[in-house]
């Protein structure tokens, strides 16, 4: 087990650069989540942390030691694939033992450690199958034993979960939360998916173009998000943002108006500090678009009506709101906006603090 | 014509009958001048049936005929796949510009007779000092690359570069990933090349005739040509069971590999 360190982190293909100056620092038995939009950088990030992409500036360490120059094996870390990228034409067993047989390790030794992941991942009953008489959530469980039998320092992980159906993704989800707690292994996880880096992250590191657009928990990502795209991406429904005139947002009410200051442009509430509300007391009025039923809310998709955000063009401007008692589509809504939440931001997207 | 479209009618059967006939008799030829120790080389039922005709055809000059068969069909086999796996993975592998390209230039040179290149083959082969049976493995390796690249290329590119990279990071030699990883999940690709390879050079007659200066280096092919017409008369019985034993090992290597070949043609139909 090893920190990670990435300092001035760069990568261009021909002239163009795809990573930007990244640096960030992982605490040894971490869990820690890229996570950003496709094209973003994520991936290539982890493939340079793995050496399976040629660095072109600043220096990666693990455990102290700069590894820039080191081919991937010589790295001590363990990567899981997307694709699984099991070895079609070997057994479960095999596939496990490939690395560890590579590394002339005595056969009792193999067997034991293979047996000790296959304990671990319940993937006892499996060990003589071949791939691709397995599920697809067995498969993955296969590629993460591959990786525990070689108790590597740092686990990488490329969106191991995103071939697999909702149900198993949940599940699996699980599974590697209860891992990390078991190895206590220092884990790097790359993921589209806000959940799962919600759920699975001790520190989440949101990229966008390369760039890294925050550090944090989760919860610091959710409740302070440094920037309009942090606070779009993170959280399970996207943040609603209303543009203001002149720092202020007017309400409904005849006169009243949320200020927050000259350089505010923007105000970003997400949908669930939003309440339903008797219109004579709403901050904003809608007239429902569409609902979305999850069960244990509904999503509601307003166009506001409220004369002062109709917006300049005919466009009418959409917000969603997370409610718990149901309402029909059509009928307009009084909403009230849960002071504590709102995110002010300026010209370039930045938060101003409250 | 017949109201039931599933009987033919009385004239097509007959047409249909004559042109079967026509199919087999000629291997109804080999197989009864073969068996029949009196053969006078006309097509009837064997006067009598005894396996002296096989057992000269495999005795003597015609044995060691049959070991240079072999020796230039595995060989050509061997080398071809070989060179083509090394060249093929790469071709699948780098980001070299035009190579698409290249294979297909490569592939109309041997579209070309290969008659048209047999005078600078061979005198490169005499300037080589390989004008023998080795010679002739390397020439009909040379005409058998571009094909067997083409395929092999075709077969690697469907081996996901994920496998590969999961086996580098798990410590393995670019060597240990093709022995380990690529070769083995190719081996359909291979078998349908090292088959092509070894049946085309058993069958190869011009390169040897060409190349091969003595009678003692001749392969059946020559050693068939040769055999008509010896010592005046033709000996039937012998030259049927001479072409039986010549066209066993084409058979049985198809059969041996035709269980790859199935997936192997199944794998090419997949990538176009």
């Amino acid at each position: 087990m090893a920190d990670l360190e990435l300092r001035g982190v760069e990568k261009s293909f021909g002239g163009m650069t795809v990573i930007n100056g990244v640096d960030l620092s992982v605490g040894d038995g971490e869990f820690v989540v890229f996570v950003g939009p496709s094209g973003c950088g994520k991936s290539t990030l982890l493939r340079m942390i793995a050496g399976l992409e040629h660095i072109t500036g600043g220096e990666i360490a693990i455990g102290g030691r700069v590894v820039n120059r080191l081919s991937a094996p010589e790295r001590g870390i363990a990567m899981v694939f997307q694709s699984y990228a099991l070895y079609p034409h070997m057994s479960v067993r095999q596939n496990m033992s490939f690395g560890l047989e590579l590394q002339r390790r005595p056969k009792a030794e193999i067997a034991r450690k293979v047996q000790n992941a296959a304990d671990i991942l319940q993937l006892g009953p499996y060990l003589d199958r071949m791939p691709k008489a397995l599920s697809g959530g067995q498969r993955q469980r296969v590629a993460i034993g591959r990786a525990i039998v070689r108790e590597p320092e740092v686990f990488l992980f490329d969106e191991p979960l995103s071939n697999l159906d909702a149900a198993l993704r949940g599940q699996t989800r699980l599974e590697i939360a209860r891992l990390h707690a078991r190895l206590g292994a220092t884990m790097i996880y790359v993921t589209h998916d806000q959940t799962e880096a919600m759920t699975l992250a001790d520190r989440i590191v949101v990229l966008n173009a390369g760039r890294i657009e925050q550090v944090g928990t989760p919860l610091e990502l959710y409740r302070k998000p440094v920037n309009a795209f942090v606070a779009g991406f993170i959280g399970g429904q996207t943040m609603n943002f209303l543009p203001l005139t002149d720092g202020a947002l007017p309400l409904a009410r005849e006169g009243a108006s949320v200020e927050l200051g000259a350089q505010a442009v923007m105000l970003g509430i997400r949908p669930e500090h939003l309440r339903l509300a008797p219109q004579p007391e709403a901050d904003l009025l809608g007239r429902v678009d569409v609902i979305e039923e999850f069960g244990e809310f509904s999503l509601l998709h307003l166009e506001l009506v409220s004369a002062s955000h109709a917006g300049a063009g005919s466009q009418p401007r959409l917000i969603t709101v997370k409610v718990e008692r149901p309402v029909a589509a059509g009928e307009t809504v009084g909403l009230t906006i849960e002071r504590d939440h709102i995110h002010a931001f300026d010209a370039s997207g930045r938060v101003l603090a409250a | 014509m017949s109201d039931n479209p599933d009987h033919p009618s009385r004239a097509m059967a007959i047409a249909l009958a004559f042109l079967a006939v026509i199919w087999v008799s000629p291997f109804a030829w080999l197989v009864s001048n073969a068996v029949d120790p009196l053969a006078g080389g006309q097509l009837r039922l064997p006067a009598a049936i005894g396996p002296d005709n096989f057992i000269r055809a495999m005795s003597g000059s015609a044995a060691e005929q049959f070991r240079n068969s072999l020796f230039i069909a595995a060989g050509t086999a061997t080398l071809t796949l070989i060179v083509a796996s090394g060249a093929a993975y790469a071709l699948s592998r780098l980001r070299v510009p035009g190579r698409n390209a290249f294979l297909w230039s490569l592939v109309l040179l041997r579209m070309l007779p290969p008659t048209g290149i047999l005078v600078p083959i061979y005198f490169a082969a005499q300037r080589a000092g390989i004008l023998n049976n080795t010679g002739v493995i390397v020439a009909l390796t040379v005409l058998n690359l571009p094909f067997a690249m083409l395929l092999l290329k075709n077969f690697f590119d469907t081996v996901p570069i994920e496998l590969e990279e999961a086996a580098h990071v798990e410590g393995a030699s670019l060597l240990t990933i093709l022995r380990r990883i690529v070769l083995p999940m190719s081996r359909a690709g291979l078998a349908v090349v090292w088959f092509f390879s070894f049946t085309g050079a058993w069958n190869e007659f011009m390169f040897p005739l060409l190349f091969s200066r003595t009678t003692s280096a001749f392969p059946m092919s020559i050693g068939l040509y040769s055999a008509f017409g010896r010592q005046g008369a033709i000996d039937y019985g012998y030259l049927a069971a001479f072409s039986i034993i010549y066209a066993a090992p084409a058979i049985a290597v198809y059969f041996m590999l035709r269980r790859n070949m199935n997936t192997g043609f199944a794998g090419v139909g997949v990538k176009g």
